[in-house]
């Protein structure tokens, strides 16, 4: 065994051309694989955070009738007394942030934007005080201020402002129906505009005060809905179980960001699917590489081995020596693949890279605005490795077998 | 010699008493004026927006205060339909083969384009019951006298918080309407351009409707055709009968 092995180096070192050229091709297949497998997991991190600190908080609370007719964000289906939940929350040391979603009409009229139209609308009426306790916008702020309790101010994501044409201090129309049903008017001024990460929110962010939006609309003390932001290592289904039994069983119902989220979620494991198929084929591309590679150095190689087996070493000792080659093929392009997947990770992960063309009008479903950035997986890189190896030994059986299939006069006269 | 006065001034404003009519008797009215066992119909709407002048023809049935029936017949929009029932509108796209329920803030939207909302088309004529109806002077609008009536919403339930009505002395009919938003700013205006006779009943053949919420917008809705009390088949109010 040690003589085959000792053969197989041999031959490594003797043909360092070739050695070299596969375990690139090997190496550079792994690399892609890391680099993949990075960016895609990142994509995943980054989408599930920006959901959380944008959209859907880690929980939420709904009156229990509210779910079934969310997406026409009814305001007569509500959490009443909203303040005194509030309060029970906090003193259990929950983070939490009432809101008011609603739906409605945004008009711009032609001295503020150039032109009069009208558009439908999202408004999320929030707690300039609160919010920040659970979400993330006012990290977001590129203009402008943040809202004020009580004022007739709006903030609008950046995306939105683009499209429209909206600067600071230009008024808008809000149509909207209040609860009960009456028809509402606002004028809102934008104080601010937000340039929110996840664009799903930025191309329709509209968010003004709570104690605002409850004046227009009648609201007497109700919100639509109360926002609850639990630590990143927190049970979640257990924390609404817990939430649940502080509120009571008052006609409220408790929701975690997965149930919010369970759309986005599919489309994530639907990405998955795809993702996981671009792996697969990444390595079939650099198994058909490695493979057309070992093939190529067995068959210029026929003469040699019909010269082996005449000096009576068994096809099995052949065989085997061709694998050991190979392995190590494996483990050189292996070890460059890892070196350089890691290398390359240090960018995609601190560095990224800017699909901001792409996602500012196409939805991928990821909750990624512009960059695309990596996250680090050690486990990636070690089933790259063996994966690597395992590949390239197999591969090397095919050719070997068929070589070995000729009888010797034929492997002397090729 | 006071008493005296005081009982012929008493006698005097007798007839004035006994026959006035007060707001919410007014308003009732006008919505059985407009009100029929059944009826059928036909009309184009008009609407102007920048772009140009779109018209867009049809054909109408309607039930009572509550069920109507909408079939587009011009050729772009031919086969849509609109049903109204009781509490539900329902859109049917041939195209797509598509039923859609309309709900919440899309009720705003105009019917194909123009300046009447889906929302327009709902809910009962029952204003006497759901505003504060006061009378707050008289004007002519087409030449006839009309009174003019503030009407303030009694509950939150009622889209128009504010409605501002022209209604004709002598036809009951609603010549002209300010419709408005909590906030007290002009939504919507109506008003009847031409009367016209159809069937010995007297309605408005030509009205124009505008979102004040939309410069350069208005239709104006033409009536062709109508006759009331017509015999209908019920299952035109049917969802069946969109598909």
């Amino acid at each position: 065994m040690k003589f085959l092995i000792s053969l197989a180096f041999k031959n490594l070192t003797r043909y360092r051309r070739r050695t070299l050229i596969t375990a690139g091709a090997i190496a550079i297949g792994i690399m892609m694989f890391i680099m993949v497998d990075s960016m895609l997991r990142g994509a995943e991190y980054e989408s599930v955070r920006n959901l959380k600190w944008y959209e859907t908080a880690s929980a939420r609370i709904y009156n229990s009738e509210y779910w079934e007719k969310r997406y026409q964000m009814p305001l007569d289906i509500n959490i009443p007394d909203y303040k005194e939940k509030v309060q029970k929350l906090e003193k259990n040391g929950y983070k939490v942030t009432p809101r008011i979603s609603f739906s409605g009409e945004l008009i711009l009229n032609v001295i503020d934007f150039g032109e009069d139209g009208s558009m439908s609308i999202k408004v999320t009426a929030i707690d300039p005080q609160k919010d920040s306790d659970v979400f993330h916008f006012n990290d977001t702020l590129v203009e402008g201020r943040f809202l004020k309790p009580g004022e007739d101010g709006i903030l609008i994501g950046s995306w939105l402002a683009e499209d429209i044409g909206a600067k600071i201090g230009a008024w808008v129309t809000i149509v909207t129906r209040g609860n009960g049903g009456f028809y509402q008017s606002m004028d809102l001024e934008i104080v601010g505009i937000l340039n929110c990460p996840n664009p799903i929110v930025n191309r329709n962010l509209l968010m003004m005060p709570i104690s605002t939006a409850s004046d227009y609309l009648e609201m007497e003390g109700a919100a639509t809905e109360i926002n609850i932001k639990l630590t990143d290592n927190a049970n979640v289904k257990a924390e609404t179980a817990v939430i649940k039994s502080l509120i009571g069983n008052n006609n409220l119902s408790v929701y975690s960001w997965e149930d919010l989220a369970f759309d986005f979620l599919a489309v994530l494991e639907a990405d998955r699917g795809g993702s996981n198929m671009i792996l697969i084929l990444i390595f079939i591309i650099a198994a058909v590489g490695i493979s057309n590679t070992m093939l190529m150095a067995i068959f210029e190689r026929t003469r040699e081995l019909g010269m082996m087996r005449t000096l009576g070493m068994s096809d099995s000792a052949i065989r085997l020596t061709f694998m050991f080659e190979a392995m190590g093929i494996g483990i050189i392009g292996s070890i460059m693949g890892v070196i350089l997947g890691i290398c390359i990770n240090f960018y995609v992960v601190n560095v990224g890279f800017d699909f901001g063309f792409m996602l500012r009008d196409i939805d991928i479903g990821y909750r990624i605005q512009s960059v695309m950035r990596g996250a680090w997986n050690f486990d990636t890189a070690v089933i790259a490795f063996f994966a690597g190896i395992i590949i390239t030994t197999i591969v090397a059986l095919l050719p070997t077998r068929r070589a070995l299939r000729m009888d010797i006069p034929s492997c002397l006269r090729s | 010699m006071k008493r005296i006065i005081l009982t012929i001034l008493a006698i005097i404003m007798l007839p004035i008493s006994i026959f006035a009519i007060s707001g919410e008797e007014i308003v009732r009215l006008a919505d059985e004026a407009q009100t029929f066992k059944t009826a059928k119909s036909s009309g184009e709407f008009q609407v102007t927006d920048r772009f140009g002048t779109k018209i867009t023809s049809f054909n109408s049935w309607a039930r009572g205060e509550s069920e109507s029936f909408i079939e587009f017949t011009s050729r772009a929009e031919r086969g849509q339909k609109i049903l109204r029932t009781k509490d539900e509108i329902y859109l049917y796209y041939p195209d797509a083969e598509e039923l859609i329920r309309m709900q919440g803030s899309a009720l705003r939207q105009g019917v194909l384009g123009s300046d009447i909302s889906y929302e327009d088309m709902t809910g009962g004529k029952d204003r006497a019951k759901q505003y504060t109806i006061e009378i707050t002077g008289e004007e002519k609008v087409l030449g006839r006298d009309c009174w003019i009536l503030k009407l303030t919403a009694k509950t939150r339930t009622v889209p128009y918080p504010k409605e501002i009505v022209w209604i004709d002395k002598k036809s009951y009919l609603v010549l002209k309407g300010e419709y408005y938003t909590k906030s007290d700013r002009l939504l919507k205006e109506m008003e009847v351009l031409e009367i016209g006779i159809f069937d010995n009943i007297e309605t408005a053949a030509r009205t124009r409707i505008s979102d004040t919420m939309k410069s350069d917008s208005e239709t104006v809705l033409v009536l062709k055709t109508f006759k009331a009390n017509v015999a209908l088949d019920n299952r035109i109010f049917s969802l069946e009968e969109l598909w």
